[in-house]
């Protein structure tokens, strides 16, 4: 589903934020990317959802070499890509409902899809009673999984997720990694940067470690250090 | 369809708001665009008007051949046979010595002081010719052999006069045309920077679209129009005032003495109608690249 050839990306042509990695992530894991700050992570997200192309080496998402990839080709890959972020990005002024919606409206979905879709997806994410309020009403946990929802609700076969636990206390984060594992379980490709090792340590899944820019680690069921 | 249909509401909805929410830079940018293509309007139909005028004169024009004040007779006869037989000449008219001494008391009835000083004996009589043609050219080429007979004095042709007229009249449409580049390009820029703001203060919503993946064209298509409208709102405006003004000048040239001149200066209604509609769909265009260019420079990947 992901695979990185010996990727550099060098920022500015001297920082290097990712250097020479190799990667492969199969369809359906979950794999926690780890390291302190600066260690690259956001930068792999990053060439992921090409915002950012590699300097040298091949990264492959969802059998597209982004290498290759056209530029009016780019929003087309960003539809198989959910992403979730620490800072939710929901728009203050629509509800919960509409941006929800507007995920799928942006991308043309017809209306019955969207008056289908999104009740299901507020469903699952247990927000079906918050539909009609805004952002700014809701506690943190409850906005991550607006976000967690609006990343979803088009079906992407992966989410890419950058600290998405890292606003929130630590009940909350758990009921978050219990959404993004229910979302893995329908076999959904999970990739998640994260600080929180109390996290990595209870869920036991792949863990990634970077450290300037390479991988330091690379473990099935790993812990944070 | 049904997507399409839902697509256009999503179009409609977002234009109108971005509409409302810039609304004082929304109402400069139509103004701005408005006086640009008004000018436009207006330069278009005083091009119009000034080749109606132009071509009114060269039709109505004459040539006349002064004779020497001591031509002989049968001189005169010899002349005035010629050139009703030369086939370029429709007709003629010999002005007699006391004829010309009675134009010249009409124009100068409130001058008796001047006409005191002139003696008939001394004004040339002349002939006052039609061509069959009226063309500058042929004018021309006629005066030109009837110059240098013996017995002429002197020709004169209304073709500088028409000349110098139409040369003004260049230099008049040149500045209009100037002025309407500058303001179009002024209301270009002005809906350029429109379009940035309104896109600055969607940022949030423009991020979010790129990270779901709305199509470059799908985010850009609401500001192209929103930027399409204003310029089509300035360009109605516009056309208005140019429709308005042009009313108001031609009833000023019936009014004044002064500017009777300018009488002969008027458009059909056909001419009048392209200009309008040219000032329209100038407006639109003006509005169209001004967010177009916004849109291409600020929105990419």
């Amino acid at each position: 589903m992901i695979r990185l050839d010996n990727v550099t990306k060098i920022y500015k042509g001297e920082t290097r934020a990712v250097d020479g990695v190799s990667l492969d992530i199969k369809k359906g894991e979950f794999v926690f990317l780890v390291g302190e700050s600066g260690s690259g992570k956001s930068t792999m997200l990053r060439l992921l959802t090409a915002e950012e192309p590699a300097t040298t080496g091949q990264v492959h998402v969802a059998g597209k070499d982004l290498s290759r990839i056209s530029s009016g080709r780019v929003p087309y890959l960003r539809r198989n890509i959910g992403s979730v972020f620490q800072d939710f990005k929901l728009l203050p002024q629509k509800t919960v409902y509409e941006n929800v919606a507007f995920a799928l409206q942006v991308i043309g979905r017809p209306k019955n899809i969207v008056t289908t879709q999104v009740p299901a997806i507020l469903d699952l994410v247990g927000l079906a009673h918050k539909q009609k309020s805004f952002p700014d009403e809701l506690s943190g946990g409850e906005q991550q999984r607006v976000s967690i929802a609006r990343a979803f609700v088009n079906r992407p076969l992966i989410l890419l997720a950058d600290e998405p636990t890292g606003n929130l206390d630590p009940n909350t984060a758990q009921e978050i990694m219990r959404l993004l594992d229910r979302i893995n379980g329908t076999g959904t490709t999970v990739v998640m940067a994260t600080h929180d090792q109390a996290i990595v340590d209870q869920m036991r899944r792949r863990v990634v470690a970077l450290h300037a820019g390479q991988v330091v680690r690379d473990e099935q069921h790993g812990v944070y250090e | 369809m049904a997507g399409f249909l839902g697509r256009t509401g999503y179009f409609v909805h977002e234009t109108w708001i971005n509409i409302r929410r810039n609304l004082t830079l929304t109402v400069a940018a139509i103004l701005t665009v408005a006086v640009g293509v008004m000018l436009v309007g207006l330069g278009l139909m005083a091009r119009y008007a000034s080749t109606n005028a132009l071509g009114r004169w060269q039709g109505g024009v004459q040539f006349e051949i002064f004779l020497e004040p001591n031509i002989a007779g049968g001189q005169i006869d010899a002349l005035g046979q010629e050139l009703r037989n030369h086939p370029d000449i429709e007709r003629i008219q010999y002005i007699t010595k006391d004829q010309a001494f009675e134009l010249l008391e009409e124009m100068l009835v409130d001058e008796p002081e001047l006409l005191a000083e002139v003696s008939i004996e001394s004004l040339p009589s002349s002939y006052r010719i039609v061509p069959r043609f009226a063309e500058g050219e042929l004018i021309e080429s006629l005066a030109a052999q009837f110059r240098q007979r013996p017995g002429v004095y002197s020709v004169e042709t209304g073709r500088q006069q028409v000349d110098a007229i139409r040369e003004w009249f260049n230099s008049f449409r040149w500045i209009v045309l100037l002025m309407s580049i500058v303001l179009a390009a002024a209301s270009t820029l002005l809906i350029f920077n429109m379009i940035r703001v309104a896109m600055f203060a969607r940022r949030r919503e423009i991020e979010v679209m790129k990270l779901v993946g709305a199509t470059n064209s799908f985010i850009r298509l609401p500001f192209i129009l929103e930027g399409m409208l204003h310029g089509l709102a300035g360009g109605i405006v516009g056309a208005v005032a140019a429709g308005v003004l042009r009313n108001h000048v031609e009833e000023l040239f019936g009014r004044s003495e002064i500017l009777a001149f300018f009488r002969s200066f008027t458009v059909t209604s056909s001419q009048f109608n392209t200009a309008i509609i040219a000032t329209v769909i100038m407006g639109a265009v003006v509005g169209a690249l001004g967010s177009a260019f916004a849109a291409g420079r600020f929105l990419d990947v």
